[in-house]
């Protein structure tokens, strides 16, 4: 095959190289992109470069955020002693969007996964103890909102026995039946998840 | 549940058929070789998932080919109609439709279609280590409960991420045994689960084996098996007291597991003992006790399915008959008759086969297969 354009022959690799592209998609988004105006690839160029050079990680809670600390962490109206502890940024962000915690965060960065050489070292769970350990900030409750799958059942038994000496309250968020879905759809392990989980009317 | 229709392209030596399907008798007959066994294998693939003559998709298609397509109409017991479709390419694999649409998880396929084989490779199941009983067992169980199956799955998952740890060099004595404890609760929590419904379907199950050996053989031997796992188990006993037995377990056994490197506790060692009276069929059973005992289990599975769901499975018997005197294939013949489901037999000889059983070729099909053609022979052979 004789390659016409060097350029051209680049992105699509580098393309390539992201989550949920194959080579085909990449070419179609190269194609994409030389069709369009000049300054809109520009702008997307100058984007993806403020990406890496302006956001931080918080050194606090170890999110995504042009500030550090950011803005959740520095507001103090959000300091009402609990800390909830996702696996990602993303998480963060759909719990956010509830708008029903008024609390902190504590961004994981993972979740044990021997298999991938994931332990606790290569989680965010140092700067977690101290944050329960901070005078400055005393925390009362510390609620898991890890995913329920094997990962994130070991992560949430592991910090468990890990705040047992703290003076601290350990929660987590309930397994239940998914808003606006009939019980006849539900599976069964979730369905009697739900029920040991239930709820006082 | 019935298949109607099969369509096979570049599958094994088919490169394009189309075959109808008879709610009863579907028999294939012809020389070996011709591809019999790769036409119930389609059915198998199209309904589990997998082949059950291979392991490796990769050899599944035509000679020279790189993909393979394969499609089947069916009809429940509850008279619901819909088509089932895959198609596999080298390099992506397979992927399953059902009425056109995609299936996003394999195991959303388990269960639809309930089919039992028997072929000559259950000889295994008799003959050689616990792994082939403790497979035949999962089937049997997953094909009724999606939750069994889920639970397989998840416990392969915990007992991976268990045995990383036990292989690395860096952790030894305490630090393992704290890196081990978040995984043994959720092994034994899980394990817990599979062990009792092991042994409340296997207590059940004892039965419908006996009685089906009877029927097939009748001998006055008694076919039974035991259960064994890390512990003695009761059917019926609560999965969370299994699961609690089985955390002490595993806490107990730690410096056995850290220096053979190993998990070894929990349902993925469970041993299922096969016995005619007393006799351990595995190491004293005469080949041709071996051979009934895997046909009456296989029988019992297709009759446990039945009544544990009120359909029935699609059985498929390759060259089982090949194996059996005149006298057994006529009693087998009449067993599935009264059975009463959708049967696919093959044999490699048509004229042997119809002086043996004296099959009602009523609501029945009669193929004979020569390699590329697949010839209806229904009305020349009633």
């Amino acid at each position: 095959m004789k390659v016409t354009s060097e350029s051209l022959e680049r992105t699509i690799e580098e393309l390539a190289k992201l989550p949920g592209t194959g080579r085909k998609s990449a070419q179609r988004i190269a194609m994409y992109l030389l069709k369009q105006p000049d300054d809109s690839v520009y702008r997307l160029a100058e984007t993806l470069q403020n990406l890496k050079r302006s956001v931080k990680t918080c050194c606090i809670c170890r999110t995504f955020s042009d500030e550090d600390p950011c803005a959740i962490c520095e507001n103090p109206k959000r300091q009402n002693g609990q800390i909830c502890v996702v696996e990602e940024f993303q998480d963060m962000y759909f719990i956010e969007r509830t708008d029903e915690f008024r609390g902190r965060y504590h961004v994981l960065g993972g979740v044990l996964s021997p298999m991938n050489n994931i332990g606790p070292d290569q989680l965010h769970v140092k700067s977690l103890i101290q944050r329960v350990n901070n005078p400055e900030e005393p925390v009362t409750e510390i609620i898991l909102a890890l995913n329920p799958d094997a990962e994130g059942e070991a992560t949430s038994f592991y910090l468990h026995k890990l705040l047992q000496p703290f003076e601290v309250q350990v929660t987590r968020i309930a397994y239940g039946i998914p808003v606006g879905t009939d019980l006849e759809y539900i599976d069964d392990a979730t369905l009697s998840r739900a029920f040991r989980s239930r709820s006082t009317f | 549940m019935l298949i109607h229709s099969l369509n096979l392209r570049n599958f094994r030596n088919h490169t394009e058929k189309a075959l109808e399907w008879a709610p009863q008798f579907n028999i294939l007959t012809g020389p070996n070789g011709v591809g019999k066994t790769n036409i119930l294998d389609a059915i198998h693939l199209l309904c589990m998932s997998r082949s059950f003559v291979t392991t490796s998709d990769r050899v599944l298609p035509n000679q020279g080919e790189n993909w393979f397509e394969l499609g089947g109409t069916f009809e429940s017991a509850a008279r619901s109609k819909f088509s089932l479709k895959t198609f596999y390419s080298v390099n992506e694999g397979k992927t399953f439709f059902v009425n056109d649409s995609p299936l996003d998880r394999l195991t959303d396929l388990i269960g639809r279609v309930p089919v039992v084989v028997m072929c000559p490779e259950d000889r295994k199941l008799t003959a050689e280590g616990p792994l082939e009983r403790r497979s035949f067992l999962d089937g049997l169980i997953s094909q009724l409960s999606r939750e069994y199956l889920q639970n397989l799955l998840l416990y392969r998952r915990i007992r991976r991420q268990r045995s990383t740890l036990l292989l690395q060099d860096a952790l030894r004595g305490e630090m393992l045994r704290s890196a081990l404890e978040p995984w043994n609760v959720q092994m034994a929590d899980v394990g817990g689960k599979i062990i009792a419904t092991r042994a409340l379907v296997l207590e059940h199950f004892a039965g419908y084996l006996e009685q089906h050996f009877k029927a097939l053989t009748q001998l006055s031997l008694r076919p039974n098996f035991t259960y064994k796992t890390f512990m003695p188990v009761q059917a019926g006993q609560s999965p969370s007291e299994i699961s609690a037995q089985m955390l002490l377990a595993l806490d107990a056994a730690f410096e056995k597991e850290q220096e053979r490197r190993q998990s070894l506790i929990g349902p993925h060692r469970d041993e299922l003992v096969f016995y005619l009276d007393q006799i351990e069929l595995r190491k004293y059973g005469s080949q041709g006790q071996q051979r009934l005992f895997t046909i009456a289990l296989k029988l019992a599975q297709a009759f446990y399915y039945q009544d544990q769901s009120e359909d029935r499975p699609i059985l498929l018997m390759d060259d089982v008959f090949g194996n059996l005197d005149s006298e057994k294939i006529r009693t087998l013949v009449r067993i599935l008759e009264e059975q009463g489901g959708q049967i696919f037999i093959t044999h490699a000889s048509g004229s042997a086969l119809r002086s043996a059983a004296d099959f009602s070729m009523k609501n029945s099909v009669w193929y004979e297969v020569s390699g590329p053609e697949v010839k209806n022979i229904t009305q020349s052979t009633s």
